[in-house]
C-alpha cells in the first residue's frame, strides 16, 4: 500500500452547530444518510431540529434515489454520509442524481484523512476520495475549520446554479 | 399465477392522478397503457432503487398517492429499502414486487433464490405491516382497491407468469422526463 503525500493539511474542529446553520441558512427539507463519528454531533442536532426532517437509510446508495424523488416532488434534501459510503453509492449516484440533473449538496465525512500526513500508511478511504470526485466529474469544497462551513452556502449555489450535485467534505470529527 | 399484462391494465384501470414509478419488464407494458408526466421509467437510472426513490417522492408530497412497481431481481438488489420504508413510513407509498423469478430483460435467467425467497416474509420481517401475495386472479381483484387506498406503505407482490419484455425504451432521456414529472408536481 503506498503511502500518500497529498493536499494533506492540519485541520481544526467543525462545529456541528455552523454546520447545521449554513444547512438551515439553505432551507434543507431533509438530511438523508447515515451517522459516523465525524457526523455524529451534527446528527444529534438534526435529531432534535424543528425544521429539518432526517431521513434514514440502511445503505448510502438508497439517500441518493431517495433524495432525488424528495427533490422532484419539491423538497431540498441534502445527503450527510462517510466518504466509504459514497464509493459503494457509485451507480446510484451515478444512475439517480446525476441522470435526473438533481441539485444536491452532499456534506461528506473524509475518514482516513488524518493518516495522509506521510507517517505511516495511509487509509484508501481517504487516498481515493478527492481522486475519485475528481473522476466522477463532481465539484468538491474541502471544510478544514468552522470558518469553512460557509462553502455549504457555496455549494448549494452551485448545485442550484448548475443543478447538478455538489460535495462539501471534511475531515476529522464535528463537535 | 397472474398475467402482468391483465393486472396491469386492471391497475390501470382505477388510476387516477397517482405518481406510478415502474422499472425493467413492467416499464414498457405500463408506457403503453400510460405515459405521461406522472409516469416515471426508473430507466437509465440504477437497478434496485425505484423503492427508494418513490419514498422520496410520497415524503415529499403526502397528498399523493406513489405507486412504484418493482421486479423480483431488483428488490433483491436493495432488500435493505424494506427497512427504510418501515422506519420512514409514508402512508401514500404503494410498491409492488412483480415476482416472475427472472431477470426478464435480460433473457429470463433465474434470480438468485427463485422459488424459495418469500417476499411477504421479508417484507413483515423489515418491519412493515401492511403486506399481501397475490397468487390469482380472483385475490388480485379482490386486492386491487387496496392500491389505491391508506394506511401505507402497502406492498404487494404479484407472482406472475413469465413474458419476454425486451429492454424498455423510453420515450425520452430520464433528466428530460424527471424534469417533466417536477413539473406535473408543479414545481
Amino acid at each position: 500500500m503506498r503511502k500518500y503525500a497529498g493536499s494533506w493539511c492540519k485541520i481544526n474542529m467543525i462545529e456541528a452547530a455552523a454546520v447545521l446553520s449554513e444547512i438551515r441558512k439553505n432551507g434543507a427539507t431533509h438530511v438523508v444518510g447515515i451517522p459516523d463519528n465525524g457526523s455524529r454531533a451534527l446528527y444529534r442536532m438534526l435529531w432534535t431540529d424543528p425544521d429539518i426532517r432526517v431521513v434514514s437509510v440502511t445503505r448510502e446508495g438508497e439517500a441518493f434515489a431517495l433524495a432525488a424523488g424528495l427533490f422532484l416532488g419539491g423538497a431540498r434534501p441534502t445527503v450527510l454520509i462517510q466518504n466509504t459510503g459514497f464509493y459503494d453509492s457509485g451507480d446510484a449516484f451515478r444512475g439517480t442524481v446525476v441522470n435526473m440533473a438533481i441539485p444536491l449538496v452532499m456534506i461528506m465525512g473524509y475518514r482516513g484523512y488524518e493518516t495522509m500526513s506521510g507517517a505511516g500508511t495511509a487509509d484508501t478511504a481517504a487516498t481515493f476520495f478527492e481522486p475519485v470526485l475528481k473522476a466522477w466529474d463532481v465539484p468538491c469544497y474541502v471544510m478544514r475549520s468552522s470558518s469553512d462551513s460557509r462553502l455549504i452556502s457555496a455549494a448549494f449555489s452551485r448545485s442550484g446554479a448548475d443543478s447538478l450535485p455538489v460535495a462539501v467534505i471534511y475531515p476529522g470529527e464535528m463537535r | 399465477m397472474l398475467d402482468k399484462y391483465a393486472c396491469l391494465r386492471k391497475l390501470f384501470s382505477l388510476r387516477r392522478d397517482e405518481i406510478v414509478v415502474t422499472t425493467m419488464s413492467v416499464a414498457a407494458p405500463w408506457a403503453r397503457l400510460s405515459d405521461g408526466p406522472l409516469d416515471f421509467a426508473m430507466v437509465e437510472s440504477s437497478m434496485g432503487q425505484a423503492p427508494a426513490f418513490g419514498l422520496g417522492l410520497a415524503l415529499a408530497r403526502p397528498e399523493r398517492r406513489v405507486i412504484v412497481l418493482n421486479g423480483d431481481g431488483s428488490t433483491l438488489m436493495c432488500l435493505g429499502t424494506l427497512v427504510t420504508m418501515a422506519q420512514n413510513p409514508a402512508d401514500n407509498l404503494i410498491l409492488v414486487i412483480v415476482e416472475n423469478g427472472t431477470y426478464e430483460v435480460t433473457g429470463n435467467q433465474p434470480i438468485p433464490g427463485a422459488g424459495l425467497v418469500d417476499f411477504e416474509t421479508l417484507a413483515r420481517g423489515a418491519g412493515l405491516a401492511h403486506v399481501h401475495t397475490i397468487e390469482d386472479a380472483g385475490d388480485f381483484d379482490a386486492c386491487l382497491p387496496l392500491h389505491f387506498k391508506g394506511p401505507g406503505p402497502r406492498v404487494f407482490t404479484w407472482k406472475v407468469r413469465g413474458a419476454e419484455e425486451p429492454v424498455p425504451k423510453p420515450r425520452a432521456y430520464i433528466r428530460q422526463r424527471a424534469l417533466e414529472l417536477r413539473q406535473a408536481l408543479g414545481q
